[in-house]
């Protein structure tokens, strides 16, 4: 079944703001709430963000209901999630994705929002959007990057080229993006939400995780035949990376390196997609070319 | 809907473990590819002046820090053999990935070792797990010991062969002075002694928890490091749990991480079908900011995921990265008894 990708915005389309993880303080989210509506967007904002239960931006139940309210509301034309953290796993069974099907709308967010781009790809075949939340869109740090979500939402072709870096294999593949933070991506391994990844492009990045952790991750995503038909490797941004007090012996470049070495697609390291104002969006679901060359690594959109 | 599918296919397998005992022995469907249908193995237990082969599989370790556990075996009546890995190290790991396989693997194949203890954990036995030729382990079964990071070598030795393996502290958690060393301490190390020189039927006591289903039951243990487990998930080392009595234990994880794992277990069936639940020592790490912190407890975070189901749980078991850890063995059959009088454990 062929994946659907959701029309483009129109001036005066409603975005709706909610946080289906952890809590988001209303203050960061001025900012993203401002720009969205300079962009010719009326936005509605959900009481998760700015609400809090403990840790979490409401309870299980209010942000359950809060997804699944933007979810059927056709008035609503896109869902842009406020912040990740933690708990799209503990809503994720409870959606129900009926009328969504039928009248899809671009999801966006990135980090622990993963899991349901995933889930989209896998059991809803419905297109989302990777990309910038709430707190990129304040202005005490590069904000060039959020033009490229602005783009998506326009339905603008996505291309994005960027120098080439000495550790990439070269080739080129075509196929559906398909990727995200790698905790969550290995989290999905075994459970009915994990990709399909044959023919695939497939990003990475993570934030804050320890050397070994990521290792162990990558051992996973081979272990269960990730790399087998793999069509190419996006790496993103792994530039916060911990190491344990007995070093792990290996960076991050070294550990994908191995991990990668006995397959044959492209691999482009540092791709400006991850936990830094350096996050382009990217459209999973979306059929793309990727060309590795000894000059620069190119991502576009096949349309 | 995929769900129910999914559910109904575990479900499928269900009767398997019901069969898996006499019934099946030495008939034709002892050789069925449906894994779980094979009879665990219980490998030969030790005797004095056996030899067990010691082998660092994951994080590095030194000879001088073996000296309490070769000491200890000694005592036994067992003789030891060090294994190449102890002592080397790459990086993180007790050697490269290729030598921690050849130790591995040449005390699989040594018929004169009769266990194998991993000195410690860490991180590493992913890396080597594929590479090691488990095919003669079944037919020649020896011991396997450890935890932790060892729980791989439980796991895909559950799914691959099924032989028994023993999930027990490790070289590093022997005392420098035994006649110092607290009883406890000394118990879950004698522990060791007692599954693999089989000085009795194993026996299990912890006490009563409100958050604890009662109930009793009879099943194969399976279990070990709950990230550990998750990260088998959906691997070839995957585990089958339907039909068994799981045990997990966690240390230094933030409590959302442990959270997140067991929905990793849950959304892959693993909580569905089983015979019992045991959890261990679910240590947690502290979030610096408190405000980060989640809102339960490790009894709310397990029980929420299992309401729908009706098999016992028991809480707070002797086992995990505490001095509180007996040696448990994987594949063999065991009763749990969880009543209000407190959890019981007896191998059977």
């Amino acid at each position: 079944m062929a994946i659907t990708v959701p029309t483009a915005l129109k001036k005066n389309d409603t975005i709706g703001i909610m946080c289906p993880s952890g809590h988001l303080d209303l203050q960061n989210a001025k900012d993203c709430i401002d720009t969205l509506q300079t962009w010719g967007f009326k936005v509605k904002v959900d009481p998760t963000v700015g609400g809090g239960f403990h840790y979490f931006s409401g309870t299980d139940q209010q942000r359950c209901q809060a997804l699944q309210g933007m979810l059927d509301d056709k008035n609503i034309k896109a869902i842009l999630c406020g912040r990740g953290g933690y708990g799209m796993s503990r809503i994720i069974d409870r959606l129900d994705f009926k009328v969504f099907r039928k009248h899809p709308k671009w999801i966006i967010g990135y980090s622990d929002i993963t899991l349901l781009h995933l889930h989209l790809n896998k059991r809803i075949k419905v297109a989302s959007l990777h990309a910038p939340m709430a707190t990129a869109f304040q202005p005490n740090q590069d904000t060039s990057y959020i033009k490229y979500l602005k783009n998506a939402l326009h339905d603008r072709k996505s291309d994005y080229k960027i120098p080439a870096d000495p550790r990439n294999r070269t080739g080129s593949a075509t196929g559906e993006l398909i990727g995200g933070n790698l905790a969550m991506l290995a989290h999905s391994i075994g459970s009915v939400s994990e990709p399909n990844l044959k023919n695939k492009l497939l990003f990475i990045e993570d934030v804050g995780e320890y050397l070994y952790a990521l290792d162990r991750m990558l051992q996973q995503l081979r272990r269960s035949g990730w790399f087998n038909q793999l069509g190419g490797l996006i790496v993103g941004d792994f530039s916060t990376t911990k190491d344990t007090s007995r070093p792990f012996g290996q960076n991050i470049q070294q550990i994908i390196e191995q991990v990668v070495a006995p397959f044959s697609f492209p691999v482009a390291y540092n791709f400006p997609v991850g936990h830094q104002p350096e996050n382009v969006t990217l459209k999973c679901g979306v059929l793309h070319q990727l060309k590795v060359t000894t000059r620069s690594a190119h991502l576009v959109e096949c349309r | 809907m995929d769900r129910i599918k999914f559910i109904k296919m575990t479900a499928g397998l269900l009767p398997i473990p019901f069969l898996s005992g006499s019934l099946l022995a030495g008939s034709s469907k002892a050789q069925s590819p449906e894994p779980d249908a094979k009879i665990t193995v219980c490998p030969p237990y030790l005797k004095k002046g056996d030899q067990i082969g010691i082998t660092s599989p994951s994080g590095y370790i030194f000879l001088n820090e073996l000296l309490p556990a070769i000491k200890q075996l000694n005592s036994w009546g067992l003789q030891v053999k060090i294994g190449r890995t102890i002592g080397q190290r790459d990086g993180t790991f007790g050697g490269t990935d290729a030598l921690r396989v050849q130790d591995f693997q040449e005390m699989l194949d040594d018929s004169a070792i009769k266990a194998i203890l991993c000195a410690r954990g860490g991180y590493g036995a992913i890396r080597i797990i594929d590479k090691i030729d488990f095919s003669r382990l079944r037919a020649n079964p020896k011991w396997v010991i450890g935890f932790s990071d060892a729980t791989v070598f439980h796991c895909h030795i559950a799914t691959h062969c099924h032989v028994a393996t023993l999930h027990s502290k490790m070289c590093n958690s022997f005392p420098d002075d035994w006649e110092k060393a607290p009883a406890l301490q000394k118990d879950t190390i004698l522990s060791i002694r007692d599954a693999l020189m089989h000085t009795g039927k194993m026996e299990y006591k912890s006490i009563y928890n409100i958050y604890n289903r009662t109930g009793r039951v009879e099943g194969d243990l399976i279990g070990g490091n709950l990230r550990t487990i998750e990260n088998l998930s959906g691997t070839p080392s995957g585990i089958q749990a339907a039909g068994k009595i799981l045990f997990l234990e966690e240390t230094h994880e933030y409590l959302y991480n442990m959270d997140r794992m067991l929905w990793n277990l849950k959304r892959s069936g693993q909580l569905s079908h089983l015979k019992g639940l045991i959890i261990g020592a679910m240590v947690r790490q502290q979030q610096r900011n408190p405000a980060d912190e989640l809102n339960r407890s490790i009894y709310d975070l397990v029980s929420e995921k299992t309401k729908t189901e009706n098999f016992p749980i028991t809480f707070d078991f002797p086992v995990g990265h505490i001095i509180n850890n007996f040696a448990l063995k994987c594949g063999i059959r065991h009763t749990l008894e969880v009543s209000r009088q407190g959890t019981r454990l007896i191998e059977i």
